[in-house]
C-alpha cells in the first residue's frame, strides 16, 4: 500500500511559554490503513489530529517537525482529509438544515448543485443509515438525536470523498447500542471507499475493534506503537499495560476488578525529569529519572519508549 | 427479614410533551409501574440507554421530583407522609453524586467549606469540629487534607469527583444514588473511583443505587442490576447471573454491543438497530419495534416481569435464549 501520511518529530507548543503539547510525535499511515490513538485526556491525541488537519486552535503553532503526505517527495498532493468529532450536536450549525449542510459540502468538494446536490445528499443520508432521507433534508440538528447527528457528520465527511477520515472520539458521547451501529458503519464505509482512518479514543475496545495499528500516547509523546493485536495482547510499555488492566472486564468468567493506575497525569508545565511516566511506574529505576527513553524497536513494527519494557 | 431500606410500589412518572399549540400534550412515561426493593448495604445498578428513565428513577427515589402514581418507602416511611422534619431527616440519610463534578461544586467555596457545609446546615458539629471531620473524610476518599483550602478549579477531574463523594458521605448516609458518577472520567481515574467505591462500601453501612449506561463499570460496583427500557424494568437479577445468562433480548443486545477487547472480532452487525423511541409504544411489548425475536404475541400482550431461573424478566420468550451472548450473533 502506498504511504499516505508521514508525521516526523511533530512539536506543537504554546508560544511564549515552554509548554509542549506535542513533543516529538512520529508515525506513518498507509492508504486504507486504520491507526488508533489511545491515551488519557490531555495526552495530545486530539491535538495530533488537529495538527494533521491543519486546524490547530488559534494561538498554538507547529514549532517543529514535519507532516508530509504521499510519498513525501515535493509535489506530492495533499490528500483529502475529513474529520468527525465527539459531540456531533455542537459541531453542527443549529440555524442550517441538514440538507443545506450537506449540499454546501457537495458543492465545495464535488461542484454539485441544485437537483444533483440534493439527490447526492439523499443518497449519502441513506448510506449512513438515516431513513426517509428526503424529508430529513429539511430537518434541523436539534430535531435529531446524538446518534443521528453523528451519522449526518459522517455523511458530510463522505461528501468530500476523503482519502483519510479522522474520527476524534466518534462514539464517546453515544449509547453502547448506537456505538455498535456507528462502529459497524465506519467498518463498512472503509471497506467500500478504501479510505484510511485515524481513530482517537480512550476506549481500548473501540481501538481493538477498528484499528490495524495503534499508538499509545502519554503527555504529548508516543510511548508505544505496534500492530493492534500486539498492543492489546502483549503490550510492552508499563503504561500501555496499565491502561489495559484498568479497563473493566465484561467477561462473566473474569471477576478481576479494574486495576487503577496510581497517581495522575502530570501537568504539561510541570513534567517530571526523565520519563514522564516515572512517578506512576512500578518499573522506574536509574536512567528513567534522567532522560526520556527513545522510541526503540522490540519486535517487528513494534516500538516502545521505555528503558525497562515488560517482556513478552 | 427486616423491612427493606428502600421500596417502590407501582412507581410511575409521566411527562406531558407539547406537540403543538393548543394540542393535547402527549404523555410520555419516564417510569411506569416500577417495583423495586433495596436492602441495607445492598448495591443496585440501573442500566439502559439514554431516555430509558434511569435518571428519573433516581430523582424519584430521592424525592427530587414527585411521582405521578405509586409510592416510595424509605426505612418504612412513605415519601407522601413525610413532614418537613421528616424530609430533613431523609436528606441526612441519603445523598446524590452526579456526573459532572465541576458543575456540582461551588466555584467560590473551598473544598473544606463544601465538604463540611452539610454538618453545619444540620447543626451536627461546630465549625471547628466539622472542619476536622471534613479533613478526615477527605483522607478516606484518598485526598490529602492539604486540599481543604483549595478551590475546585485547582483540582483534576478525578480529584473533584472524590470531593463530591466525600461531601456525599460526610453525614454518614445509608443510601447514595450515583447518577453516571464515573462516566465522564478517564479509564485510569474511573478505575480509581471504582476501587474507592468498593472500599467505602466495605468500611461503611451503605447502600448504593448506581445509575449508568456503562455496562463494563457497573459489573464491578453492584450486587444486583435492573435493566430499564422506556421507563420499564425489563430484567432484574443478581449481577453475576444476569451477565452469565441474560434472559431479555434487550439485555443481551446491550451486552453484545460493548466493544470487546479481542482485535479479531470485527465487521460484525450491531445487535440491534435504531434507538429508543418513546413515540413508538403502541401496546404490547415496548421493545418490540427493535426486537429481532418479536412474535405476534409481543404486539398484543405486554409482557410482565416474571421469575425465570432466579431472575425477573419481562419477555414472553425469555426461556428460549442460550446461555452466553455472542458478539454479532444476537440477530435472529
Amino acid at each position: 500500500m502506498p504511504r499516505l501520511l508521514t508525521v516526523q518529530d511533530l512539536v506543537v507548543e504554546v508560544p511564549g511559554r515552554n509548554i509542549k503539547i506535542l513533543n516529538g510525535v512520529s508515525f506513518s499511515l498507509d492508504a486504507g490503513q486504520t491507526l488508533g490513538l489511545v491515551g488519557e485526556s490531555g495526552c495530545g491525541k486530539s491535538m495530533t489530529c488537529y495538527a494533521i488537519g491543519n486546524m490547530l486552535p488559534r494561538g498554538l503553532g507547529q514549532a517543529g517537525g514535519s507532516i508530509s503526505f504521499g510519498s513525501g517527495e515535493s509535489g506530492s498532493e495533499r490528500p483529502t482529509i475529513a474529520m468527525i468529532f465527539q459531540d456531533p450536536t455542537s459541531s453542527l450549525n443549529p440555524v442550517h438544515t441538514i440538507g443545506y449542510y450537506l449540499e454546501t459540502a457537495l458543492y465545495r468538494h464535488q461542484r454539485l448543485r441544485g437537483n444533483d446536490a440534493r439527490l447526492e445528499a439523499m443518497r449519502l443520508l441513506e448510506r449512513v443509515g438515516i431513513d426517509n432521507a428526503k424529508s430529513r433534508l429539511g430537518a434541523y440538528p436539534h430535531q435529531f438525536s446524538g446518534g443521528m447527528n453523528q451519522r449526518v457528520m459522517i455523511a458530510h465527511a463522505l461528501a468530500a470523498k476523503p482519502q483519510l477520515l479522522i474520527a476524534d472520539e466518534p462514539t464517546t458521547a453515544l449509547d453502547v447500542t448506537m456505538q455498535a451501529q456507528i462502529l459497524y458503519l465506519l467498518e463498512e464505509l472503509k471497506a467500500e471507499t478504501g479510505m484510511a482512518l485515524m481513530i482517537v479514543s480512550h476506549d481500548l475496545g473501540v481501538i481493538a475493534r477498528l484499528a490495524d495499528k495503534a499508538a499509545v500516547m502519554y503527555c504529548g509523546k508516543i510511548v508505544e506503537t505496534a500492530p493492534v493485536e500486539q498492543i492489546i495482547q502483549n503490550p510492552s510499555h508499563p503504561y500501555a499495560r496499565a491502561l489495559i488492566n484498568c479497563m473493566p472486564s465484561i467477561d462473566p468468567a473474569d471477576h478481576q476488578p479494574p486495576v487503577p493506575i496510581p497517581g495522575s497525569v502530570p501537568l504539561l508545565d510541570d513534567l517530571p525529569q526523565g520519563c514522564y511516566y516515572n512517578p506512576r511506574c512500578p518499573r522506574a529505576a536509574g536512567e528513567c529519572f534522567k532522560r526520556f527513553p527513545p522510541l526503540a524497536p522490540v519486535a517487528q513494527a513494534h516500538n516502545v519508549a521505555c528503558y525497562h519494557p515488560v517482556a513478552a | 427479614m427486616s423491612a427493606p431500606l428502600l421500596e417502590t410500589r407501582n412507581l410511575t412518572k409521566a411527562f406531558g410533551q407539547k406537540t403543538g399549540w393548543l394540542a393535547k400534550p402527549k404523555i410520555l412515561c419516564a417510569s411506569s409501574s416500577i417495583d423495586l426493593q433495596l436492602n441495607a448495604r445492598e448495591r443496585l445498578g440501573i442500566v439502559g440507554e439514554s431516555g430509558s428513565g434511569k435518571s428519573t428513577l433516581g430523582r424519584l427515589i430521592l424525592g427530587l421530583t414527585p411521582p405521578t402514581e405509586g409510592e416510595i418507602f424509605f426505612e418504612g416511611v412513605n415519601h407522601k407522609a413525610r413532614s418537613l422534619q421528616g424530609w430533613k431527616q431523609f436528606r441526612v440519610r441519603t445523598s446524590l453524586v452526579q456526573q459532572n463534578p465541576l458543575s456540582a461544586l461551588n466555584p467560590q467555596m473551598t473544598i473544606g467549606e463544601q465538604i463540611s457545609e452539610g454538618l453545619l446546615v444540620h447543626h451536627f458539629a461546630s465549625r471547628a469540629a466539622s472542619y476536622e471531620r471534613a479533613a478526615a473524610m477527605l483522607d478516606q476518599v484518598g485526598l490529602s487534607s492539604a486540599m481543604m483550602s483549595r478551590y475546585p478549579h485547582q483540582m483534576s477531574g478525578g480529584q473533584r469527583q472524590r470531593v463530591v463523594i466525600a461531601r456525599a458521605l460526610i453525614l454518614d448516609p445509608k443510601l447514595v444514588v450515583f447518577d453516571e458518577a464515573v462516566s465522564a472520567l478517564d479509564v485510569s481515574v474511573q478505575a480509581q473511583v471504582v476501587a474507592l467505591l468498593r472500599d467505602l462500601w466495605q468500611q461503611r453501612d451503605l447502600a448504593y443505587v448506581f445509575i449508568t449506561h456503562d455496562l463494563r463499570v457497573v459489573r464491578h460496583v453492584v450486587d444486583r442490576i435492573a435493566v430499564m427500557y422506556l421507563g420499564r424494568v425489563v430484567e432484574t437479577g443478581d449481577i453475576k447471573s444476569v451477565y452469565e445468562w441474560p434472559r431479555h433480548p434487550y439485555t443481551r443486545a446491550l451486552l453484545a454491543s460493548v466493544p470487546s477487547m479481542d482485535p479479531t472480532i470485527r465487521n460484525i452487525q450491531p445487535p440491534i438497530n435504531g434507538e429508543l423511541d418513546p413515540g413508538k409504544i403502541a401496546g404490547g411489548c415496548p421493545f418490540r419495534p427493535r426486537c429481532p425475536f418479536a412474535i405476534e404475541r409481543c404486539g398484543t400482550e405486554a409482557p410482565l416481569l416474571r421469575d425465570v431461573a432466579g431472575q425477573r424478566v419481562a419477555c414472553h420468550r425469555a426461556e428460549e435464549f442460550p446461555r452466553s451472548v455472542q458478539m454479532g450473533k444476537e440477530v435472529a
